[in-house]
């Protein structure tokens, strides 16, 4: 049996050499054959991020990677981890899958086979630096998700969503005057071409990722090939946040010596305020989502 | 069967769909229903249809389509277009064909703005088609024209090709930008060079105008005012970086209704046809971008570009032999398949080729995305025909597709002198980024 | 494309595209309006409407899928018409009933689909991501719209074959 993996990013992300291939390979090699995994890479099977989980919900392919902030009404739980404060950037896909089990009551609809965090959000503004929360006041910023754009409002700058694709025309034409992103985007969305600074150090969101299966194939897997997909999918999310880490510092590394580029990072004194205004938006925002959100945000913190 | 015959098969029933008359729209979601059942089963297919519908429908970038012809029809509707081609005839109309090239050179302008070939193709499709058969001018040229200068929407940056090329490769969206301008303007060139050339062979496709005293000239400026406006207005608004491409649709739709009541140039049934109009041609649209997004997934399945890629490395041909089956691949490819879905699958496996061969990346970006243009109008798949025919409303396909051909010589004049040339591709780019 | 013939229901099936149609233009409107309401109040009030790009996609699926059946019905949908003359008249009669088979059977599959989708999106209460608007009507305007194309091409198909081509 061949299972389709749709990924929506480029062949050359690194993504795909680190973390779908090599769980490709994984499937193949622990089910001696019997299952075998092609990942179909740049939206080959339906283009963007936003309908990758739709994808496999309806069957398009067996997986698909996404992140769940796209669908973020189905994962108000899993989207708690993305709180600035609630996960370490270095531990934070361990801490989370010594959770997993609290998360998975929103995973009904699919199979869960892999979850991690990825880098903090840093903002790459395009010609107006971020050296105090006082700079932020008006600026238009790009938020990758509802929650990101809480946080720009408390900081006192104006959220604006657009598709990340967008982003590096609406910078350069002065649509938006920042956008909120990690530091991978400085080369996957060529940042660093229409950006002059970075800012980081304060509290941030991060953006978790996460494979997903259509259940259906997943029911038809017998239990010894279900314990190599699990296997497979917990060393994914290992690999993609380990990959994902590089990544973003390298793309900060190489930002900060692009010519006429700063990076901008915040002393504990400047990050302060930031940092309270955070607190306060994911104290509200836990409250807001009730249920379980709490104790999960209590759960992942403790480690 | 192997994935690569189910495709072959699946191509060849595309085109035995076609040729019996089924909708474009419907055979592409046919084929790539049923190949996609063939290889994959019918939950992948059946889940090919529901995602790619709702994805489409729902896709935020596309409402530039339904916004720009609501603002074409209701200038047509209100005698706004004809103003303003009353003007561009009693200027330019004396010149041999002087309107198409009046109409390449606003996709020109347009493309500038816009990097869709298809928005900028039904934008001005719908302001330019309707005035040029009023003026007399030969449908296979005035489509012709508009077909293949919506193109250049692709070419001339902003891009959606260039930006998707830049991601494949690593390369910069900046340089490739700077890229594809001089190659934009020497294809805007040599497509005002065709139009000429049509209307020197055969004079009667774009008739000559009568001469006219300035006094005249002067006279229909007044009345090319309000669109010029409009136009001015939201097209000037996304150079300034004032909104983005879907923002300008909607206000300059919302402009030009408001001029055309307060100068009671429209009365309310008027108004309510040009909404009607609208609405046909935008599910006709959107049925085809379905279609097209149905059909690719089934495509990738295939294997069929990994196929060609294989079988061109097993030839070993030099480098420029191997450049010149790369085209020709793609130039076949292009028939049938969109064009960034075609870039999405095959870059992957000719890239690392270009590069072995020690030609410039950024250079090959030009290229391909000439190429990819090539393959939006050639049949029997070329979206931009299909728009134009939906626009256009009652000028016959085949009509269209011989109207292009002149044009398609042209983008392979381009295509041999950038080859021959690079630096017209590279001089912008290697002058201002060093 | 094809005049479909007086009778009772197909009046209705045109009525009924007639008031899709109605509904779509004024989607159409209101689209437009939104878009020009979010810029001013960016510009006007320094204020962007945070969510606005999802009431205006929401909107586009009922501007298209509400226009659809009307489109259909009228035969907007783009051929190719190069071998028109060379089929003859039993090539374009067989040819037609063919595209009908085919495309109403694939549109059957979509309608059901998206009819599912409907229902798990109601049961799941799917929503979007700033403004919280529910997703399942958007996935019944889908299904109701490929649903009355589905019809629109049964109907034809029965007009084709009892009365031959007529164009
Ligand atoms: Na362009
Ligand atoms: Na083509």
């Amino acid at each position: 049996e061949t299972f389709k993996f749709a990924n929506y990013m480029a062949p050359t992300h690194p993504y795909v050499a680190s973390t779908f291939d090599p769980f490709a390979k994984a499937v193949e090699e622990g089910t001696k054959g019997e299952v075998k995994v092609t990942v179909y890479n740049g939206g080959e099977m339906g283009a963007g991020p936003a309908e990758q989980y739709a994808r496999a919900v309806d069957g398009v392919a067996e997986f698909s990677i996404s992140l769940p902030g796209y669908t973020a009404s189905t994962f108000p739980l899993t989207l708690a981890a993305e709180l600035p404060g609630v996960l370490d950037e270095k531990t934070g896909t361990e801490t989370i899958w010594k959770n997993i089990e609290l998360f998975q009551p929103e995973y009904r609809r699919v199979k869960l086979v892999a979850l991690w965090s990825s880098a903090e959000n840093i903002i790459y503004s395009a010609t107006k630096p971020i050296r105090s929360i006082d700079d932020v006041k008006g600026m238009k910023i790009r938020v990758p998700s509802r929650n990101s754009g809480e946080l720009v409002s408390a900081w006192g700058g104006t959220p604006v969503s657009m598709p990340v694709s967008d982003v590096y025309n609406a910078l350069q034409t002065g649509v938006i005057d920042a956008a909120m992103i990690d530091g991978t985007a400085t080369k996957a969305f060529r940042l660093g071409e229409v950006a002059k600074f970075v800012t980081l150090g304060m509290e941030t969101t991060n953006s978790p990722f996460f494979i997903v299966m259509n259940r259906d194939a997943w029911d038809s897997l017998n239990d010894e090939q279900k314990a190599v997909v699990e296997e497979a999918g917990k060393q994914a999310s290992m690999n993609g946040q380990a990959s994902q880490l590089r990544v973003a510092a390298d793309g900060i590394e190489t930002f900060a010596q692009m010519e006429g580029r700063e990076v901008i990072r915040l002393t504990p004194e400047e990050a302060a305020p930031f940092n309270q205004a955070a607190e306060e938006v994911t104290a509200r925002i836990v409250d807001e989502i009730g249920g379980d959100a709490e104790a999960i945000v209590e759960a992942l913190k403790a480690n | 069967m192997t994935s690569v015959a189910v495709g072959l098969a699946g191509i060849a029933s595309l085109f035995i769909l076609m040729l019996l008359r089924t909708p474009v729209a419907f055979a592409m979601m046919i084929v790539g229903f049923f190949g996609m059942w063939v290889l994959e089963g019918l939950r992948s297919a059946g889940g090919v249809m529901v995602t790619e519908s709702y994805s489409a429908v729902s896709s935020y970038s596309l409402i530039v389509a339904p916004m720009f012809v609501l603002l074409g029809n209701v200038s047509s509707a209100a005698g706004f277009s004809s103003g303003l081609y009353d003007a561009a005839y009693a200027w330019v109309g004396r010149l041999r064909g002087g309107l198409a090239s009046a109409s390449v050179l606003a996709c020109a302008a347009f493309a500038a703005v816009c990097g869709s070939s298809v928005a900028t193709a039904v934008t001005l499709g719908k302001v330019a088609l309707p005035e040029m058969k009023r003026l007399g001018y030969a449908p296979g040229l005035s489509t012709g024209a508009i077909a293949a200068g919506g193109t250049l929407g692709f070419l001339i940056p902003p891009s959606t090709g260039f930006v998707l090329y830049a991601i494949l490769t690593e390369q910069s969206i900046g340089r490739l930008f700077m890229a594809g301008v001089v190659p934009g303007l020497l294809l805007t060139a040599l497509f005002m060079g065709v139009v000429w050339i049509v209307c020197k062979i055969t004079p009667e496709a774009g008739p000559r105008g009568r001469v006219m005293s300035l006094k005249e000239k002067l006279s229909t400026v007044g009345r090319s005012a309000p669109l010029l406006g409009v136009m001015f207005l939201s097209i000037g608004g996304i150079y300034a970086g004032a909104f983005t491409p879907v923002e300008a649709s909607g206000i300059g739709a919302a402009l030009v209704i408001i001029l055309a009541f307060a100068t009671r140039s429209i009365t309310f049934g008027a108004f309510w046809g040009a909404i009607q109009d609208t609405l046909k041609t935008s599910a006709m649209l959107y049925a085809i971008v379905i279609g097209a997004n149905v059909l690719n997934p089934f495509l990738a399945v295939t294997r069929i570009p990994d196929f060609l890629g294989t079988a061109l490395q097993d030839l070993g041909f030099g480098a420029y032999g191997s450049l010149a089956v790369i085209i020709l691949a793609y130039i076949v490819l292009g028939m049938f398949m969109d064009g960034l879905a075609m870039l999405v699958v095959t870059v992957p496996i000719v890239y690392p080729m270009i590069v072995q061969f020690g030609f410039d990346p950024i250079w090959f970006g030009v290229i391909a995305v000439i190429v990819i243009e090539m393959g939006m109008i050639t049949p029997p798949v070329g979206m931009n025909v299909f728009v134009v025919r939906g626009v256009a409303g009652d000028v016959p396909l085949t009509t269209i597709f011989r109207g292009v051909f002149p044009f398609l010589l042209a983008m392979i004049a381009a295509l041999l002198l950038i080859i021959a040339f690079p630096q017209i591709a590279l001089f912008l780019p290697n002058s201002m980024f060093g | 494309m094809l005049e479909i013939t007086r009778s009772g229901p197909a009046r209705s099936i045109d009525r009924a595209a007639k008031v899709l149609s109605t509904l779509a233009g004024i989607s159409l409107l209101f689209l437009m309006a939104v878009i020009t309401i979010s810029v001013l109040a960016r510009y006007l009030f320094n204020s962007p409407v945070t969510g606005v790009d999802e009431i205006i996609q929401l909107t586009a699926v009922s501007v298209v899928m509400l226009a659809l059946p009307h489109a259909t019905l009228s035969g907007a949908h783009v051929r190719v018409d190069i071998f028109d003359q060379l089929l003859g008249r039993w090539g374009r009669l067989a040819g037609d009933v063919l595209a009908r088979c085919l495309s109403g059977f694939v549109l059957a599959i979509l309608a059901s689909r998206a009819w599912g989708k409907m229902l798990d999106a109601y049961e799941y209460e799917d929503t979007t991501n700033m403004l919280g608007l529910p997703i399942w009507p958007f996935y019944g305007i889908l299904a109701a719209g490929i649903g009355l194309c589905l019809v629109v091409y049964s109907v034809e198909l029965f007009s084709i074959l009892s009365r031959g081509e007529r164009e």
